[in-house]
């Protein structure tokens, strides 16, 4: 979990790269600067918990997403049969999806740590099939829906409206980056952790139980994504295969920012979220948009390989 | 030997001895058959590909356009299929192949993922997300002729399979499965035997595309990239045993008939059981059907005493 730094004047150039590009689309595009934050910061809120258990354990999650729509549901589930704001069931989901991650890590993940990759890939993605086919027994395909009122609100800055409600998923993102640089950085257990992902097998030596840690992060990150579906239910319609196309999102964003680059992920997110949010502004071509994703997924693996960063 | 010529024999004459939907069921068989194989010999490598259903489709649009557009006899356009994944592997290959691990898994994924998206947004060439249909599907429909191409379609990926198992090439390729540094220092050009087996999988994966999109006459975003093209082989090798001709084989006739049958008995959630398989094979079974066959064989003879007691 190391943090890359990029070295001498790439410092500054990026950044105010960013900015220029930034201003100028916000010029041309206001709408898709407001959306594509709002969205770029959703994508990076389900990614972080993705990358840390790629980064900490080793593990490409390919249930991620499904663990989103599993984590909706059950909130729509409390919803309709309670009544509690899909907001606060967030603290019931949360939790719930935390217990969940660590019986499915007891149960199955753990036992393929040493398998194969292609056993684990397998493994997590049969988990994805049963989730996604057991929600669609439950639940039907049928697309279902929250009303809150406060979900619609709206503001306007000179003359563009545009929906407030989604940036509470970029105020989401911010806190639990924090929440995660704070807990890595400044908690025993979280150095711990940091340690387990750089050299599991010297973690092992000075005492750290691997496996405990191995636990707690699946569970967390799976848990983290329970707070993800409970902020998107009151905005999105739900389906059994809502949350899949994330997980392909968020490993993009774990690989353009870098393995073990938190903030980076928020920053990645940012981008292809502005960027996709740009393609789908231009008349006639919105549908190209899911191909920034891909393009950009595909463009950094390949640069960074040159670069010699994977082989 | 024998007993391969009357497999052979015995699938051959199949259409004459069984009804339509046992002949149905054996063709789609085959159809996964076909990719599998074509999997497991890129997996042989050590390359763990997820393009399997995206070059699958490209076979499928490429021979069902020639016939649509050119007029091209149907069986014609198949080679064409083939031909045309072969080429466009063999661009992307030059820029993909250096990767490894999860991130040319991923590559190959997102790679699919563009296809995709372009067969979704080329709406006058490609028909858009309402895909294009022919007049007439490939024979007429003749179900017999149908399985009989896809027969002999599956009887080469063998073939080509077995040439990969019984020559040099699968000295070379085990090598570098096994340790590239070695390999490399052995003198065995890398890049070279990835980006062949890479090209003549991809055109395996274009060809059976192209039979499959003639055999309904019908080609569409969702239907020649869907996922099951990507999943069921991979999960039929698995289960058969991989690094080999025989375990794609034996797992496809098992898990084809065994889904066929669930299809059956439970129209909805059979997908359940599906990941549940994939699931207990990953954690239970490795090595797959034909691994604990071996490990059984090897028991019984130690029991017995060395005796030799080959298949």
């Amino acid at each position: 979990m190391a943090e890359t730094k990029t070295h001498g004047r790439h410092q500054f150039t990026l950044p105010l790269l960013a900015i220029v590009a930034l201003i100028l689309i916000f010029i041309f595009k206001p709408y898709a600067v407001i959306y594509g934050v709002q969205r770029g910061s959703l994508y990076a809120l389900i990614a972080m918990p993705l990358a840390l258990t790629l980064g900490i354990v080793g593990i490409l999650n390919l249930a991620h997403g499904d663990f989103l729509t599993l984590g909706a549901y059950i909130a729509y589930w409390i919803f309709n049969s309670t009544g509690l704001d899909p907001l606060l069931s967030i603290f019931a989901v949360a939790p719930l999806l935390f217990v969940v991650g660590a019986g499915l890590y007891k149960i199955t993940v753990s036992k393929v740590l040493r398998a194969p990759l292609l056993n684990q890939l397998l493994l997590t993605f049969g988990i994805a099939m049963i989730l996604e086919e057991v929600i669609n027994l439950i639940w039907t395909s049928r697309p279902r829906n929250v009303y809150v009122n406060y979900a619609s609100a709206s503001a306007s800055i000179g003359g563009f409206r545009f929906g407030t409600y989604e940036f509470s998923y970029l105020l989401a993102a911010v806190g639990v980056l924090v929440l995660l640089r704070l807990f890595l950085k400044h908690t025993r257990l979280g150095k711990a952790a940091f340690a387990v992902g750089q050299n599991p097998k010297g973690a092992k030596i000075v005492g750290i139980n691997v496996e405990m840690i191995y636990l707690l992060i699946f569970s967390i990150s799976v848990g983290i994504v329970g707070i993800a579906a409970g902020l998107t239910l009151p905005r999105m319609s739900i389906f059994p295969l809502f949350g899949s196309p994330f997980t392909l999102k968020s490993f993009c964003l774990a690989a353009m920012a870098g393995l073990g680059n938190l903030t980076g992920i928020l920053w990645s997110g940012l981008a292809l979220g502005i960027g996709e949010a740009l393609v789908q502004s231009i008349e006639g071509y919105s549908g190209w948009s899911d191909i920034v994703f891909f393009g950009v997924l595909i463009a950094v693996i390949t640069i960074r390989s040159y670069r010699g960063s994977y082989v | 030997m024998l007993i391969i010529l009357a497999v052979v024999a015995l699938g051959f004459l199949f259409p004459l001895y069984a009804g339509p939907y046992p002949l149905h069921v054996m063709t789609t068989v085959l159809t996964y058959m076909a990719l599998g194989l074509s999997w497991d010999m890129m997996l042989r490598t050590g390359q763990l590909s997820f393009g399997t259903a995206g070059f699958f489709g490209l076979g499928s649009y490429a021979a069902l356009l020639t016939t649509l557009y050119l007029g091209l006899n149907p069986l014609a356009s198949i080679f064409v299929g083939g031909v045309f994944a072969a080429i466009v592997a063999f661009a992307l290959g030059y820029a993909i192949l250096r990767l490894r691990e999860i991130y040319f898994a991923i590559t190959t994924l997102a790679l699919a993922g563009v296809f995709t998206v372009v067969a979704r947004n080329l709406h006058d060439f490609t028909g858009g997300p309402e895909g294009k249909i022919l007049p007439s599907a490939i024979f007429n429909g003749d179900p017999t002729k149908v399985y009989w191409l896809t027969f002999s379609v599956a009887l080469g990926s063998i073939l080509v399979s077995e040439l990969f198992q019984r020559t040099r090439i699968r000295f070379a390729i085990t090598a570098i499965r096994n340790d590239e540094i070695t390999a490399k220092s052995s003198g065995i050009d890398i890049f070279k035997y990835l980006l062949f087996v890479f090209v003549i999988t991809s055109a395996i994966q274009g060809v059976v595309g192209g039979a499959y999109a003639q055999q309904y006459g019908f080609v569409s975003p969702e239907s020649a990239f869907s996922t099951n093209f990507l999943l069921l082989p991979i999960a039929m090798c698995l289960a058969g045993g991989i690094y080999s001709t025989l375990g794609p084989v034996i797992g496809s006739v098992i898990l084809g008939v065994l889904s066929e049958y669930l299809k059956l008995r439970f129209p909805y959630g059979h997908l359940i059981i599906y990941g549940v398989i994939i699931v207990a094979i990953v954690l239970f079974m490795p090595h797959g059907i034909l691994g604990m066959l071996k490990k059984i064989a090897q028991k019984t003879r130690t029991e017995v005493g060395g005796n030799e007691n080959e298949k």
